[in-house]
């Protein structure tokens, strides 16, 4: 028998699976109960618009803006929001800087979206090697330029402290091992497309294998022998601490900055066997998921802030209530910054830390700045999904509104 | 509020505000003038010592690095000294500084059973604790016994944890000017109402982080005033430096300024990039020294920068270096008593590749902490000898 989702209940199932939401929809999960609700949440991602851009290669600050938009436009309007949302986690996870990043071009970043749409929901071994063998992160983790002469540590070392087993599970020589083993993994340009200067900002690079970098002796990881990156890759999926450790911070994401560890230890258990969407239906569809302590217990991002606010005011492109004009896109820019969270930038390699740190002075003063500019559009102001307790626009200055 | 601070205020706020006759704005700076002040600068991603302070008389130096050793003939020589050690050249700079004895230059600073990763280093160079148990800051530690709520300041997006003490954290501010608060009157009204009704869990944290807020916007806004005497280099770190010179200038009263400048994560294309950062990171240093010289508080402000670790000695294939372990911290200011405090580093005696360590950061810490009259036993949790600086 289906089980019974509250109209209270939805509103926060909503807001937290996709960061967006208005009255009518959050009606209309109650209407179809909790497992059907969860379903037509988890649907698979509808597909994002392909980036074209007239900018050169050395527009690069110019692209970045492009694809803020279009991706922000994308979460606005998609069918798949929850999906977006999920973008932002692996996003914030699985990190890549723009602008730290050299050799890269907007399409490589937009790219490599479209691998967390369509490895989002899965297994994350599955996640893992695609993200392993992605243009960006290999140019972003310098392994792109790692040789057996002098092996570059910095991919070996943040795969495992930070998108895997975490801390305290490897030592260095694991790190030194297998930066060996991953020598050789890098990218190019599709044959026949020009590159360096003369490269088509339109034509994304692609993941090549190159014999005469790698190292192909033997290698100690983690007490096993081996040889290949895919071997390293296949211990670290085979590893529990990888799903204690993500399993964990898609918790903290989704239910409570804090999660308990109990539940950590049972997500660890679902997210190994069923990937990411079983961990979400699995949470989703959990009472304790509902329970007061865990609703509006997680501070917005500066992006979900941004999008659940034009969509309460039922705008499909974020504006900052400006006028839609060719400074826009600067402009959202330059206000994310001050917010402390740029799409496709984030601050280094661990991501964003979140929480009440989004709240400190400064970047709390531009998020209570930004509401001046909704003055004017009360009447489409819908913020019952956005936020708890609200009443009308003035509610937009409560400590509620902050909160997912 | 005790009574200095209330007769510091009242006077500011005659000065600045309603341009106060000039003996009055005296007598309001001449309150804080024994007050010293600490200024703490964090070069994350791990700067690379041996790129900055050269062992250009060492040819192993050279044979380790055949692309990125600092060339020997563009090395600024320290002399005497200098003990075989010479500067980047974008650290020209700080040569004036060298010369008249008030830089204090302290190579291969660690602690013990290193750590190469980025985050945990850096959060046990901000505890202070390399048994990583404690998780409050060493200067929020400090910070929880004051009364004063902008007894620090970081001047960027959000405080680090070495200003996150158990009770409160440093008040962030990213630039004076932007800091104003822009608002429909129904809107401030509205809040004002909703600051004043007190709730619970998150929802009370975020109530609480909006009133600090208020507390911050009264606070700048007094200050914004003072208009700097020295020019800055035109990028983030070059006007974090400058806003603190202002702050000091307009008697914001903290004792402590905490800053950021990133970017020295050097894995591939070293050269281009550490030079860059080295020469916004001399620039702005110098010229801020050259602020407070026009202020008059030279003698009275210390500034320290660290990084959380020093990298790899042999260059990697990418014309980078990977995460090392002891690295270079510098300490200057018109009361620091400058010098080389430590030796040319040993390459021949490397751990996995890396410079061992040679001074604990925390004796360092104890002579910042005496410099602003804290009590490091308690704030270290240990007794460190300072380092002799002051």
């Amino acid at each position: 028998m289906a089980r019974p989702l509250s109209y209270q209940d939805a509103t926060h199932l909503l807001r937290r699976a996709a960061a967006r939401g208005r009255k009518e929809e959050a009606q209309k999960l109650a209407d179809l109960g909790l497992e059907a609700a969860v379903d037509s949440l988890l649907q698979d991602p509808a597909p994002a618009p392909p980036y074209r851009t007239a900018a050169t290669t050395n527009e690069k600050g110019l692209q970045h803006r492009e694809i803020t938009q279009l991706w922000l436009s994308h979460w606005l309007t998609t069918p798949t929001p929850a999906a977006e949302r999920l973008v932002l986690f692996w996003h914030g996870h699985l990190t890549s800087e723009f602008r730290e990043t050299q050799g890269t071009q907007a399409i490589d970043f937009w790219n490599q979206f479209a691998t967390f749409r369509q490895f989002g929901y899965g297994p994350y071994g599955e996640l893992l090697g695609a993200i392993a063998k992605n243009p960006v992160m290999l140019l972003y983790l310098n392994n792109a330029e790692s040789k057996k002469e002098h092996p570059n540590e910095n991919w070996a070392r943040e795969l495992m402290e930070l998108y895997t087993v975490g801390p305290g599970n490897y030592t260095e020589q694991d790190i030194r091992e297998s930066a060996r083993a991953f020598t050789g993994w890098t990218v190019r340009m599709p044959q026949g497309a020009p590159r360096g200067k003369d490269r088509d900002p339109n034509v994304g690079l692609e993941y090549v294998f190159n014999p005469r970098w790698h190292d192909p002796g033997d290698k100690t990881f983690m007490g096993r022998r081996i040889k290949t990156g895919d071997e390293v890759l296949e211990i670290l999926i085979a590893h529990p601490e990888t799903y204690r450790f993500v399993g964990r911070k898609l918790l903290a994401f989704y239910l409570n900055p804090n999660p308990p560890q109990p539940l950590v230890e049972e997500a660890a258990k679902v997210f190994r066997n069923g990937g990411t969407r079983e961990l979400l239906r699995w949470l989703f569809t959990r009472d304790e998921f509902y329970a007061p302590e865990h609703r509006a217990s997680i501070v917005k991002s500066p992006i979900e802030y941004l999008v659940g606010l034009h969509y309460a005011a039922g705008e499909g492109k974020v504006t900052l209530g400006q006028k839609d004009d060719d400074k826009v896109a600067a402009r959202v820019v330059n206000a994310f910054a001050a917010m402390g969270q740029i799409p496709f930038d984030p601050p280094n390699v661990k991501g964003w830390d979140g929480g009440m740190s989004w709240l400190a002075e400064s970047p709390l003063l531009v998020r209570l700045n930004l509401i001046s500019t909704f003055a004017g559009r009360e009447k489409k102001l819908d913020l019952e999904v956005f936020m708890d307790g609200a009443d009308g626009p003035l509610s937009l200055v409560k400590p509620e509104a902050q909160l997912l | 509020m005790d009574r200095r601070d209330f007769i510091k205020k009242s006077l500011l706020t005659l000065a600045l505000g309603q341009a106060a006759p000039s003996l009055l704005s005296r007598s309001a700076l001449a309150a804080q003038s024994k007050d010293k002040i600490l200024v703490v600068v964090n070069l994350f991603g791990g700067n690379d010592q041996l790129n900055s302070l050269v062992p250009f008389k060492n040819d192993l130096y050279y044979r380790l690095r055949p692309n990125i050793a600092i060339k020997r003939e563009s090395v600024l020589d320290l002399g005497q000294s200098g003990q075989n050690l010479g500067l980047h050249p974008e650290l020209r700079p700080l040569m004036s500084m060298w010369d008249q004895g008030n830089l204090a230059l302290i190579p291969q600073v660690g602690y013990p059973n290193p750590n190469r990763s980025h985050f945990i280093s850096t959060s046990i160079w901000h505890t202070a604790d390399p048994t990583r148990k404690e998780e409050t800051g060493w200067l929020g530690r400090w910070g929880d016994l004051q009364d004063d709520p902008f007894c620090d300041t970081f001047i960027g997006g959000a405080s680090p944890q070495a200003v996150t003490g158990d009770k409160r954290a440093a008040p962030a501010i990213s630039g004076v000017d932007s800091f104003t608060i822009r608002m429909p009157k129904p809107f401030e009204e509205a809040m004002e109402r909703e600051m004043a009704q007190v709730r619970q869990g998150p929802a009370e944290e975020v109530r609480k982080a909006m009133l600090s807020l208020r507390g911050a916007l009264d606070k700048i806004g007094r200050i914004r005033a003072y208009t700097n005497k020295a020019q800055y280099p035109d990028n983030s770190f070059g006007k974090a430096m400058a806003d603190v010179a202002r702050m000091i200038a307009g008697g914001l009263g903290s004792s402590v300024y905490y800053t950021t400048l990133g970017g020295w994560d050097t894995h591939a294309a070293q050269p281009t990039r550490q030079q860059e950062l080295l020469g916004y990171l001399a620039q702005t240093l110098s010229a801020f020294r050259q602020d407070m010289k026009a202020l008059g508080r030279d003698q009275d402000v210390l500034i320290m920068v660290f990084s959380e670790f020093g990298r790899q000695v042999a260059e990697n294939a990418s014309f980078g270096t990977d995460h090392g372990q002891g690295g270079l911290m510098l300490v200057l200011g018109g009361g620091v008593k400058g010098g080389l405090y430590g030796g040319e580093p040993d390459l021949e005696d490397l751990e996995l590749n890396a410079l061992k360590y040679k001074t604990d950061f925390r004796n360092v810490y104890a002579a910042s902490l005496r410099w602003i009259q804290a009590d490091a036993q308690k704030v270290l949790g240990a007794n460190f000898q300072p380092l002799g600086l002051i």
